[in-house]
Parts: structure tokens; C-alpha cells; sequence
């Protein structure tokens, strides 16, 4: 169980305004809203990454920020999926995953390493023996997420966070990576937050929805509740992004077109 | 007109201010920086595997460029020695000359330049990139300390290659201005080392190896707050890693000339 009790976050401008939720054990919960409202802002308070001004984040009833020992040890149950993969550039994929593991094991490269390693990857949907080797550089931008993807699960975590999973990829890309977020929370039962632009991402993959509004929680639950809510910002919302959606699809048709054309 | 003056005093303080408060803050995060390296250090948390890849790339590839860089001191500075001296000072004194100012100065100056440009720029901009693309954060959700897994294998590599470094610049500037006497002056070995001698203190090769140590501790220092301070994409690396070129060239410098009232006077 996660609780975010009393969020509040400044940069200057407030970002957080005193934001309360609670996500269930097993329970995925998809953050939506307009930029700079501050969903990554409070994804990032879950495992330590910005400590709030003033609130508390607590899973499984301790405070993430009760002390350093506390705070490592839920990071050892977090899985964190970064916009950009945030693989590290020096190392090759292998290397990266192995820093998913408890520190110890990952620098012993048996062969238990490796199978684990392997295994996280074809989770992914990813050839171990066709990407182990490679620098991330060297890797397109949808297999680079999912390799950021198989470094947070490799550990096995109790609890994913993903920041804008599918930001920057193509339809059936982010098609796939939705179906990969559904596959892990259904063989490991994790807890899900995700942060997302994508409407209709979260209104398919989530149990629960959260509109984040200048700070605040303006909406919070089901997907149908979501789709049938009467709240004039919540449809505004969804309006703006199904009209941003077909507008997406359009121009991405008619580049089709053009493709054929040539 | 009044208000005009009063604005602009207002605004000259405000900046002054704010001037302030950033050294203050740019303090303190230096000091925690090296509070916490230290701590690292001592509880075991810096992997020797990391720290011998940095002796290699601080150290190992530097040798090339601190070797030409060496050459060139030692040579300009005996062929300077040459022309000043010519007919009013006896020649040999050419050895004491180029052996001084290599071992007192230049050598652990130019190899400090050398590191500044090719490890300290390198690293402000390698943790400056890392920071901004989230890598820093990933680290740290991923249970891993970028105290002990970036910065402490640096300074500890910087601190232990540049010494090294500078006793290699210090035989190789003196080498290469002995060839040069005896090619541009005509000054034998005998005659040049014999130069050296009469004006030789052995504590000078401490007091170069001595200000190696300071630089190679302060090079990789700075170009780790820099880059674990950069903010904003590429523009904010440009910025830190530019940032960082110029207050690693002043403190070097300024630790430089402090140490002669220090340790030689």
C-alpha cells in the first residue's frame, strides 16, 4: 500500500499543493493531467528521488523518508521506469541490468547473473543474445526504453513506477509497451503507478485514474467513472486529448500515404 | 532621477546578494561533497575496480599529452635560459635554471592544464550529461550511491595519479632541456647537471609532488560538484563544463601562488 499524505512541493512556483492518495497492494493507477502540474514531481517523491516540502510518502505503513536505511530498503522494492530509459551510457545492456540487482550479485557475474538477465530481457521481448553486448547508443529508442523496462523488473520489485512510459514512440511501439506493462502486473501482481500524456493508455491498462489539476487531485477513480465523469475539466481534459489523439492519427496517416506515394 | 539611482543601487545589491548566497551554497555542497566521499571512502563503499578505471583514463591516457607538454616546457624554457644568459651569466647555471623552474613550476603547472583539459572538462561534462538525462537518478533509485559509484572513484584516482603525473612531467621537462641545451647552447650533460646541482634542494621534488597532490585532488573536485550541479539539457552542460574549465584554471592558479609564502619561504 502506498499513502501520499499531505503532498506539497515548491520550485519557486508551487508545483504540489497538498495531494492525498492512497494506491492499493496490487492496484495499477495511471496520473494523468496537463503539463507541469507535477505528476512526475509526485512519482518522484514514491521512492526518494525530491523529498516533499511538506507531507509524507508511506509504503506498507513506513515513511519513505524516516531515515536512510528506510529509504534504501524501499528502494530495493521499487522498480523506477525513467522518461528517457535513463540507461547509463558507458555501460553496455548487460551492465545496465546488472545494476538492477542488489549490488553484491551484480557484480559477481555468475551465471545465475546472467539467466537473470536473460530472462528479464525476453520479458521484455528482447533477444539477450542480440542486445547484451550493445551500448545503449547503439539501440533504437523503443528498445531502449524496454531495456530500461527490464533493468527495473530484474530485481524483482514489489512496486513499478513508470514516467511517461511511451513518450516518444511511435503507435505500435507504445502499443507494445502498454501490453509489457500489463503482462508484468499480471505474472507478478506488482503495484503500478503511471505517470502518462496518454489518455487512452491509462484508460486501458489502469484500475484506477488520477487527474492532476494545478496541483491538486481533481479526479480519482475507475476508468468508466473517468469516461462518464460530468466534471467540466475532467471532460475538457479528455476532449482536448481525444481531439490531440485523432489529429495524431491523421497526420500519421496521411504520412502513410505520402510514404506510399514515394 | 532619485528613484532611478535608488532602483539601480537596489539592483546592484540584490545582485551582490545573490552572488553571495550562490558562493555560499556552491560552499557548503563542496564541503558536503568532500564530507561525503570521505565517509564513502572509509566505510569501504568505493569499489577499487572503479577507482582503477579511473587511474586508467586520469592517469594511463594522460601520459602521452603530459609527455609532450613536458618537452615543450623544458625545451622553451632552456632555450629562453640561453638567450637571456648569453655572454653575462656563466652557461652552465642553464641547469639549475631549467631544473627549477621545471620541478618548482611548471612541471606540476602544465600537467594541472593538461588535466583541467583533457579529465576535469571530461568528467564535469560526463556527470553534467548524466544529471540532466537522469542517469544520477536512476542510480539512485536503483539503491546505488553516485557519491561512492562516480565521485569518490574520481577525486581518489585524480588524488593519487597526479603526483605521479608530475614526477613523470618533472624527469621528462628536465630531459628534454638538457637535449636542448646541448643542441641550441652547446651545454654538455656533465656541464648542465652540474649547473643543477649547485642550486638543488631535495625538499623542491617534494614541494612539486606536494602541489601535484593539492591539484589532483582539487581537478576532479570541482569538475564533480560542477557536473552533479548542471541543470537545464545540453545548454546547462555547456554552461557547467565551461564553468567548471574556468574556476579549476583561478584555483589552481591561486593555490599556485600561495604555496611559495607556504612552503618556501
Amino acid at each position: 500500500m502506498i499513502e501520499y499524505v499531505g503532498i506539497h512541493k515548491s520550485f519557486d512556483v508551487p508545483v504540489l499543493s497538498g495531494v492525498d492518495l492512497d494506491v492499493a497492494t496490487g492496484e495499477t493507477l495511471s496520473i494523468v493531467g496537463p503539463s507541469g502540474t507535477g505528476k512526475s514531481v509526485l512519482l518522484k517523491t514514491t521512492n526518494g528521488l525530491l523529498e516533499p516540502d511538506q507531507g509524507d510518502v508511506r509504503i506498507d505503513g513506513e515513511s519513505v523518508f524516516a531515515s536512510d536505511g528506510a529509504l534504501e530498503r524501499i528502494r530495493r522494492k521499487v522498480g523506477y521506469v525513467f522518461q528517457y530509459a535513463a540507461l547509463f551510457d558507458s555501460m553496455t545492456v548487460y551492465e545496465n541490468m546488472c545494476t538492477g540487482l542488489p549490488d553484491h550479485e551484480g557484480r559477481s557475474a555468475s551465471r545465475d547473473v546472467l539467466r537473470k538477465v536473460c530472462l528479464a530481457l525476453q520479458d521484455v521481448n528482447l533477444e539477450p543474445a542480440l542486445v547484451l553486448e550493445k551500448l545503449p547508443s547503439e539501440l533504437s529508442g523503443g528498445m531502449r526504453k524496454r531495456v530500461g523496462l527490464a533493468r527495473a523488473i530484474v530485481g524483482r520489485p514489489e512496486i513499478m513506477l513508470y514516467d511517461e512510459p511511451v513518450t516518444g514512440l511511435d503507435p505500435v511501439n507504445s502499443a507494445a509497451v502498454s501490453r509489457l506493462i500489463l503482462d508484468i502486473r499480471e505474472r507478478t501482481h506488482v503495484t503500478s503507478i503511471i505517470v502518462t500524456h496518454d489518455i487512452q493508455q491509462a484508460l486501458e491498462i489502469s484500475d484506477r485514474v488520477a487527474l492532476l489539476e494545478h496541483g491538486k487531485l481533481r479526479f480519482v477513480g475507475p476508468p468508466d467513472a473517468f469516461r462518464a465523469s460530468d466534471d467540466p475539466v475532467v471532460r475538457a481534459f479528455a476532449d482536448r486529448h481525444a481531439a490531440a489523439e485523432a489529429a495524431l492519427r491523421i497526420l500519421e496517416a496521411n504520412g502513410e500515404d505520402r510514404k506510399e506515394e514515394l | 532621477m532619485r528613484s532611478l539611482v535608488h532602483r539601480a543601487v537596489l539592483e546592484g545589491l540584490a545582485h551582490v546578494g545573490r552572488t553571495v548566497e550562490g558562493l555560499a551554497c556552491h560552499a557548503g555542497q563542496m564541503w558536503l561533497l568532500v564530507s561525503r566521499v570521505a565517509m564513502a571512502t572509509l566505510r569501504g563503499r568505493v569499489a577499487l575496480r572503479d577507482v582503477m578505471a579511473q587511474l586508467h583514463s586520469t592517469g594511463v591516457e594522460s601520459i602521452p599529452l603530459v609527455c609532450v607538454t613536458a618537452v615543450l616546457s623544458g625545451v622553451v624554457t632552456s632555450q629562453q635560459g640561453n638567450y637571456q644568459f648569453t655572454g653575462s651569466v656563466p652557461l652552465y647555471i642553464l641547469g639549475s635554471v631549467v631544473v627549477s623552474s621545471i620541478v618548482l613550476e611548471l612541471g606540476p603547472v602544465m600537467t594541472a592544464v593538461v588535466l583541467i583539459g583533457r579529465v576535469g572538462a571530461r568528467i564535469t561534462a560526463e556527470l553534467g550529461t548524466m544529471k540532466v538525462s537522469e542517469q544520477i537518478d536512476a542510480l539512485h533509485s536503483l539503491s546505488r550511491d553516485p557519491i561512492s559509484v562516480l565521485a569518490g572513484p574520481r577525486l581518489i584516482a585524480g588524488t593519487i595519479a597526479m603526483p605521479l603525473l608530475v614526477a613523470l612531467a618533472d624527469c621528462v621537462g628536465i630531459f628534454a632541456g638538457m637535449i636542448s641545451a646541448r643542441i641550441s647552447a652547446g651545454l654538455g650533460p656533465e656541464s648542465f647537471l652540474y649547473g643543477a646541482r649547485i642550486f638543488w634542494h631535495s625538499w623542491d621534488l617534494f614541494y612539486s609532488i606536494a602541489k601535484g597532490l593539492v591539484f589532483g585532488f582539487l581537478i576532479p573536485f570541482i569538475s564533480v560538484h560542477m557536473g552533479l550541479e548542471a541543470r537545464g539539457g545540453a545548454e546547462g552542460v555547456g554552461r557547467a563544463t565551461t564553468s567548471a574549465v574556468v574556476f579549476m584554471i583561478i584555483s589552481v592558479l591561486v593555490v599556485d601562488a600561495t604555496f611559495p609564502p607556504l612552503f618556501l619561504g
